[in-house]
């Protein structure tokens, strides 16, 4: 207060005055509101203005999969980078904690670098179909040597004479979007229906949870192959199932432990205080479900990722990307001659999957608050 | 009485329904809190004591709303706040603030410690960071801990520290009343009394109403200016802390009284023990609801035999006539072919005969029709040869002193005229 120079102290402040200050708004929301508007502008010129089949900028056409894909790393730069650096003390708190976990640390600076090999890399390398060239077709990675190694294409070269890494550098890109959008897919709807159905109770809860029960049992796998057969392959269509149908689990998990926190003595603090349930649920429950749903939801990223990987290999994959189950199978036939086609693609593929498992496991060590006595 | 309570709980009641399958048809009812009134003057700690199971924290959560009540009235500062809609709960929740039991739960670890102190200024609309921020180090510097633990987290600090944190988040808002539920029980003896002491400081300096709710005598004696007796869902004795507890004039409260262990070998004495559990309360005892287990029940007229024998009397009388005795479970027990009537008269420590001809052969006869099998009829003989109005009716609220009440038929000048002098319980006037 202006009029006041002496600090504040609890029997100082006054109530009748502050019952009338309505607040504002912070800071990061408007930024965030703002950031998502200019999205939506691009996402609506993309879609009204650039003509079909034109690239909307320089020689980039955005689809469908790349926008949905820029949403959720700007989803995660503002509600998981943006909240981890301004509560710096929990931030080192749980680093400090997750860093015992050696090889997690490892895992999770492969995937950072992953990540960003995925994210700018088809910037700067060309397209695998633009390297095609029959002259240069099975040359071995560089460090088996032969005639046709070259450090042009370091790791190698595939029937058609693509570069191996041009491959890999594409199959990341559809690997991180397939893992990333539907793992964000699963866990917003689970999260919702969870919570949901813990704090209405009930009829809500029961008439929720038991169609999770249908779902749970519902082949995604044949309606998968339904799709396919109708509509055609396509990566969107992959992920949009695999996000749709695949948040059960975290409905259950979500669901116990809101259950749980509203139980817990903090939240009746809280409501002794004068909050409201919604309060109650904004700032203590989802809070303290958060770190459940962040393990529950690194370790389902693998899961999508290998799902998807799979699919590609059996050849219901989209034929118009790079998936790394496509160029597995596609080198399967010369494994005797050239073992290299299979196997790099094959390594990247259980290593990443491997790495989201020990960043799961060391996450869970180090943030589910039961392991954690008070 | 002419002060100007700040608190006055009227006839509350909590009332929980047993509901049986699927269409919850409702089958009993928990009398949690079954009536319950009292007043808390401003500037005055009033405690409320009883056994767990009584019903106190219930009492405490339904006068303060966060349980609704199912009947009564609790006017704070004059008005009802059964009545309130939700902003005026929400203002009434400001001047009324809680402190629970458990330190380590009622802290949300998510949230550094700073942030839970101040979580009720934001309730409350308090907005700027950089005010709420002076308001907690400010706090926690009141209650003994140090400005920097605001960026701490929960599990940094000891059960104790924790509750000083919870005393500094209760008087955040700068309430008028402190309700404070068990505030030491999880804590070790030797850090309870700094906390009781800290609640007491923070009492007297700021003239807050605190309502201190423990089961412990000894605790409620250190911080309390009046204490309420709480058994059963009902309050059995109020009046002033040395009152109640230099002159007890309800059978219960003595014996709650006898708990407190003393440091002087030469006055420990046996102390008055309670036998059996606390009834359950949804199928509460008829008449005095604290018959069951008082020593000091008043005796047939004419019964000539010992209190303790007449107590285990009354103790076979209510098991046979609930039909929760089963002397062939007696006789296994002994390793005897059948049940007989010496096994039950042993089972209940009553001598054999009994001092009193008359009530020897109706005890001797009900025995032989227990061991023969025919319990309910037993019982049915026994209620009807040893009747006594503590089961009977349910005992009024008398004064036994100006501001000293308690509910009890010893109290009864037409019921007992001298029963009760053998425990220090005199007759009084009718409230």
């Amino acid at each position: 207060m202006a009029t006041d120079s002496r600090p504040d102290t609890f029997d100082s402040v006054d109530w009748d005055r502050v019952e009338a200050d309505t607040g504002g708004v912070p800071v990061v929301a408007v930024v965030e509101a703002l950031t998502f508007l200019a999205f939506g502008a691009a996402l609506a010129y993309d879609y009204l203005i650039v003509p079909e089949g034109e690239p909307t900028v320089l020689d980039w056409d955005v689809t469908a999969v790349e926008w949905l894909f820029v949403a959720v790393l700007l989803l995660g730069l503002f509600h998981v980078v943006v909240p981890l650096a301004r509560s710096r003390r929990m931030t080192a708190y749980y680093w400090r904690q997750f860093r015992k976990n050696r090889l997690a640390v490892a895992s999770l600076g492969y995937l950072g670098v992953l990540l960003v090999i995925g994210v700018l890399g088809p910037a700067i390398w060309a397209a695998p179909n633009e390297t095609i060239s029959y002259a240069e077709a099975y040359a071995p990675p560089i460090f088996i040597g032969g005639d046709l190694a070259s450090l042009d294409h370091a790791l190698g070269t595939d029937a058609q004479g693509r570069h191996l890494w041009h491959l890999i550098v594409y199959g990341i890109r559809v690997s991180f979007e397939v893992g990333l959008i539907a793992m964000t897919l699963a866990i917003t709807i689970g999260t919702i229906v969870g919570a949901v159905a813990a704090y209405f109770g009930g009829y809500v809860d029961e008439v929720l949870m038991r169609y999770v029960d249908i779902q749970q049992t519902f082949p995604v796998f044949i309606l998968l192959l339904l799709l396919i057969y109708l509509y055609g392959a396509s990566l969107f269509l992959i992920i949009l199932l695999y996000g749709v149908f695949g948040w059960e689990g975290t409905a259950r998990l979500v669901r116990s432990e809101a259950l749980q926190r509203t139980e817990e003595a903090y939240s009746r603090a809280a409501e002794a205080a004068g909050a409201s349930k919604l309060w109650v649920v904004r700032r203590h429950i989802i809070p303290n479900v958060s770190s459940t749903v962040i393990t529950a939801a690194t370790l389902s990223i693998p899961v999508f990722i290998l799902g998807e990987a799979a699919l590609s290999f059996l050849g219901f994959g989209d034929p118009g990307t790079f998936s790394w189950g496509r160029t597995i199978n596609a080198g399967r036939s010369d494994i005797d001659s050239a073992w290299w086609i299979s196997t790099i693609p094959g390594l990247f593929l259980f290593l990443t999957v491997l790495a989201f498992n020990f960043v799961g496991d060391a996450l869970r060590d180090a943030i589910d608050p039961r392991s954690d006595s008070g | 009485m002419s002060r100007d309570p700040l608190v006055e709980v009227e006839n509350l009641e909590k009332h929980y329904p047993i509901t049986e399958g699927l269409l919850k048809k409702q089958v009993g009812t928990v009398r949690a809190v079954d009536g319950v009134s009292f007043d808390i003057g401003r500037g005055e700690t009033v405690g409320l004591v009883g056994e767990s199971g009584c019903g106190k924290s219930t009492a405490a959560t339904s006068m303060l709303r966060l349980e609704e009540p199912t009947g009564g009235t609790v006017r704070f500062d004059g008005e009802d706040i059964t009545e309130y809609d939700d902003a005026a709960l929400k203002r009434f929740r400001r001047r009324a603030q809680m402190i629970f039991q458990d330190p380590s739960s009622s802290f949300d670890p998510r949230m550094s410690i700073g942030e839970s102190v101040a979580e009720p200024l934001r309730i409350h609309g308090l907005n700027d960071r950089t005010r709420r921020r002076a308001v907690v180090e400010d706090l926690l510097e009141r209650v003994g801990l140090s400005a920097s633990d605001a960026d701490r987290y929960p599990h940094e600090f000891s059960g104790g520290q924790k509750q000083r944190v919870a005393v500094a988040r209760a008087l955040s808002v700068n309430p008028d009343f402190i309700l404070a539920d068990e505030p030491v029980s999880a804590l070790d003896v030797s850090i309870q009394a700094d906390v009781l002491s800290l609640l007491d400081d923070v009492q007297s300096e700021f003239g807050l109403s605190f309502l201190l709710i423990s089961h412990d005598m000894g605790v409620v004696r250190q911080v309390c200016d009046r204490v309420n007796v709480m058994y059963l869902g009902e309050i059995v004795e109020s009046g002033p802390t040395e009152e109640v507890f230099g002159n007890p004039q309800h059978p219960y409260t003595k014996a709650l009284l006898s708990s407190i262990p003393r440091p002087d070998p030469r006055k420990r004495g046996r102390g008055i023990e309670l036998t059996g559990d606390v009834p359950d309360p949804s199928n509460p005892p008829d008449g005095c609801r604290f018959h069951t287990r008082c020593p000091a029940v008043i005796p047939p007229e004419g019964l000539a035999v010992a209190q303790e024998t007449w107590r285990s009397l009354l103790d076979l009388r209510s098991r046979a006539a609930r039909g929760d005795l089963d002397p062939g479970a007696l006789a296994d027990a002994a390793d005897e072919p059948s049940p007989t009537p010496a096994l039950v008269r042993e089972a209940f420590d009553l001598p054999d005969p009994l001092p009193d001809g008359e009530a020897e052969a109706t005890l001797a006869a009900a025995l032989e029709t227990a061991a023969d099998g025919d319990v309910a009829a037993a019982g049915e003989r026994l209620v009807e040869a040893f009747p006594t109005p503590c089961a009977r009716q349910a005992p009024e609220r008398r004064r036994v002193s100006p501001d000293h009440e308690a509910t009890c038929h010893l109290h009864d000048p037409d019921l007992a005229p001298d029963h009760g002098d053998a425990y220090g319980i005199g007759v009084a006037e009718n409230d």
